[in-house]
């Protein structure tokens, strides 16, 4: 019962109290920004149904981390590699500080999940399963998800579908840009199901 | 009313790291095996998730994870011309309970003893003459040597996973490992964890003296692992909540993480929680156990009867245990004849702090319990004690294990002990100070010995085990001349103030050392100055094995863990090939 309050809750005030965009974009971003801005959206706010990530408010580290290992190709994505291997070691530190700096309105709930998919994920986020033997995402991803800079990105209003198709692709070996395969190592113990549950779940929370 | 339950082919006293690879192997050779364990279950989740698990309050000050004190403390003194007190509270050492024993809260230092400690008594004699120590010291030999360990250690370390840089290979030494170690057969089973800022200052300064640094063997893992039992952990994340505390990662190897799924899941094996032991029963011409009584949480009694009785506790509690079932004879220090309760031992650590200036950043809370970097070129018998009057000696490494904010607050000598001059230099100190710790070796006296209290009982009215100890005079010397090479090393990383703190008596139960707790069931060859033989079998009663660093006749200058998994091992072996095949004495009085 407590589980449903907080879950209800948090889902009504991401929905009451969209952060309008006009003032966080106050003031004017890095050149390089306006093309990320052209698929993650004026404030980062991401492209939900094109798996396109929110950056709005994510940490900056995190965020330098990803274009230099999209640069390199320690993480493989064609389109991103295109646009972070021009930019210098300056240039993605003033980016990926622009993004963590701004706020954007967050995404809606993921409409497909249902209550028992949220409360799976739920389950996995907060405490983890020790059936599969996985923690609990919070561990590292902070309370609700909401990150721990600078290694852990936030997932809470993330696009569930991003979540999930990176999930995926931690499993599959795809993505392994993590330390100590701390990812990697987590995500090869949850299935189809679970990845579902924990991506929609989070995506649920709604963003800061 | 005590209930009398099914025969087994085997009870064992405590569910910690001993007792579930005990239980795992017999289960798996097909003998009923029934784990009592006084504590609760608990696995990593949901009882060991964050954010409840980073409870500084909760774990360090309150000591959670520990042996209740309120229902079964230990009484103290420092000579046997005092009146032991009980202590209330934990705080120079720090015995745990619940399923997966004190493992869970360890710092993850897997070293192994070197072949000399397994023969002190000879060695010592041979290098330094019969007359070199002082004439209340009681080392002995093991009755077991490092080459027949060798092998168990191995299969205990590819258990646990243990990340480090091996430095003896079949005697080969191999750039990067301790060339100090004993011959290993192979590689440590994962690489060393990353080295941390603190570590590298070490590394630097202590090559540049001539010495061996070596990164520390450590069960936190560096990479994910899938051990021999087909058990998976996790990397490490450097939390620096590991002594004191659960992981909630699977990164750090416990019984929860190693071996307990694999156990749980064997129908041989029943755990049985909430079970306090009272004794172990013997018949009557007190040469036979017949199993054991125990009194559950809602205060029933039951008897488990089995053939075979193995003690797998934490240290004193073993002792405690062969005292209360009246098996072996107890120890008179006056006359120094008896074994069980005798050669207590102990470790004697000393510190050395390293204060920086401003622009050295230490950032002391990125670090995982064996994180660290160390020499061992002052430990054990690795430099000439000749003229030095003592024997034994520590590791000195740059082996902080945390930075948390109630437990880790360094300062340098002189500062006041509260107010706003101490709340300064706390701020001051805190992120540019190195804290090196001196893990020193303890040896067996004729004085130090633990037992049965006169005055003081438990909460099931079982007298409480006494302990009797201070510092012998051979580890306090030891103490005051590893101290000043720590604080050489101090300077050389160009500290701007080097303060050494060699460990002084008298011994306090008030203050945190180490939870090295060693003997009072020691090993050995000798009926007349052993509780057990070599393979851990009581020599009173042969169908008792007694598993655990009770066993151990003194204390070496390492962790004791990787040593007693070890013995563990090698009791194994011997319990399935022989015992158990034809029960009886394993060696002959």
């Amino acid at each position: 019962m407590v589980f449903l309050l907080a879950l209800g809750a948090s889902v009504i005030v991401a929905a009451a109290s969209p952060k309008a965009g006009p003032e966080s974009a106050k003031r004017p971003g890095p050149a390089a920004a306006v093309i990320c801005q052209s698929c993650h959206g004026a404030n980062g706010e991401g492209a939900p149904a094109a798996k396109i990530p929110r950056l709005a408010g994510q940490s900056a580290d995190y965020l330098d981390k990803q274009l230099r290992d999209y640069a390199s190709g320690a993480r493989s994505n064609e389109v991103m590699q295109n646009f972070a291997k021009p930019l210098s070691e300056a240039d993605r530190a003033e980016v990926a500080a622009y993004f963590a700096s701004l706020t954007a309105p967050s995404i809606a709930p993921n409409p497909r999940a249902t209550d028992s998919q949220l409360a799976r994920g739920r389950q996995l986020a907060q405490q983890g399963s020790e059936a599969e033997r996985v923690q609990a995402c919070d561990n590292c991803h902070g309370p609700d998800g909401s990150g721990v800079p600078r290694s852990a990105p936030y997932l809470a209003g993330q696009s569930a579908d991003y979540l999930a198709a990176e999930l995926q692709s931690w499993r599959e070996g795809k993505r392994k840009n993590d330390a100590g395969k701390l990812m990697s190592s987590v995500v090869q113990r949850l299935n189809d199901a679970d990845v579902s549950a924990v991506s929609a779940y989070f995506s649920s929370l709604g963003a800061e | 009313m005590v209930q009398r339950l099914k025969e087994v082919d085997v009870v064992i006293v405590g569910v910690g790291m001993v007792g579930s690879i005990v239980a795992k192997e017999l289960a798996a050779a097909g003998y009923k095996v029934v784990g009592l364990e006084r504590g609760e279950a608990r696995f990593t989740v949901p009882e060991f998730q964050s954010p409840a698990v980073h409870d500084e309050l909760r774990f360090d000050i309150r000591k959670a994870l520990m042996q209740d004190n309120t229902r079964e403390p230990v009484t103290f003194r420092n000579a046997s011309s005092e009146t032991a007190l009980p202590v209330r509270r934990w705080e120079s050492f720090l015995p745990g309970t619940g399923l997966g024993g004190s493992m869970v809260h360890w710092n993850g230092q897997t070293y192994r003893f070197q072949a000399n400690d397994f023969e002190l008594a000879t060695r010592t004699k041979e290098r330094y003459g019969k007359n070199f120590l002082d004439k209340d010291v009681t080392i002995q030999d093991w009755g077991v040597t490092y080459a027949e360990l060798e092998p168990h250690y191995d299969r205990f370390e590819y258990l646990l996973g243990t990340s480090g840089k091996a430095g003896n290979i079949k005697g080969e030494i191999q750039p990067g490992g301790d060339p100090h170690e004993s011959p290993r057969s192979r590689e440590y089973p994962t690489p060393p964890q990353k080295e941390h800022f603190q570590g590298a200052l070490f590394r630097k300064a202590a090559t540049s003296l001539g010495y061996h640094p070596f990164p520390q063997p450590s069960s936190n893992l560096s990479q994910p692992y899938t051990n021999p039992e087909g058990v998976k952990l996790n990397a490490c994340v450097f939390c620096g909540f590991c002594e004191r505390y659960a992981c909630e990662h699977y990164a750090k190897s416990t019984p929860q993480t190693v071996i307990l799924p694999v156990l749980l899941a064997n129908s041989n094996f029943e755990l049985r929680t909430g079970c306090q032991v009272q004794r172990i029963n013997l018949d009557s011409s007190k040469k036979k156990a017949t199993g054991v009584t125990y009194i559950d949480t809602a205060g029933r009694e039951f008897e488990q009867p089995a053939s075979l009785v193995i003690t797998a506790s934490f240290a004193l509690n073993n002792v405690r245990m062969l005292l209360l079932s009246g098996i072996g004879k107890p120890y008179n220090p006056q006359s120094g004849t008896g074994v069980v309760g005798r050669n207590y031992a102990y470790q004697t650590m000393s510190s050395v702090a390293a204060f920086f200036d401003q622009d050295v950043i230490i950032n002391p809370f990125m670090a995982s319990g064996a994180s660290g970097t160390l020499i061992n070129d002052f430990a054990g018998d690795n430099f000439d004690h000749s003229g030095l009057g003592f024997i034994g000696g520590a590791f000195i490494g740059a082996v902080n294990t945390n930075g948390r904010p109630i437990q880790y607050h360094p300062v340098p000598p002189g500062t006041p002990a509260w107010g706003q001059g101490w709340k300064e230099a706390v701020v001051k100190h805190y992120n540019h100070t190195v804290m090196f710790s001196l893990h020193g070796s303890s040896v067996s006296t004729r004085q130090n010995y633990l037992d049965l209290d006169p005055t003081y009982r438990d909460a099931w009215g079982q007298p409480l085990l006494r302990m009797t100890f201070d510092f012998p005079q051979n580890d306090l010397k030891m103490a005051a001349y590893v101290t000043a090479k720590g604080v050489e090393i101090g300077k050389a990383m160009g500290a701007k103030l080097v303060a050494g703190a060699p460990r002084k008596a008298p011994y306090t139960t008030t203050v945190y050392q180490t939870t090295h707790n060693t003997g009072g069931t020691v090993m050995g060859n000798d009926p007349r100055t052993s509780v057990v033989n070599r393979y851990l079998q009581s020599w009173d009663v042969p169908n008792v094995f007694v598993i655990g660093a009770s066993a151990y006749p003194q204390n070496a200058s390492w962790n004791p863990t990787d040593t007693l998994g070890a013995l563990t091992y090698w009791a194994i072996d011997a319990l399935k090939n022989r015992y158990l095949k034809n029960p009886g004495r394993l060696v002959s009085a």
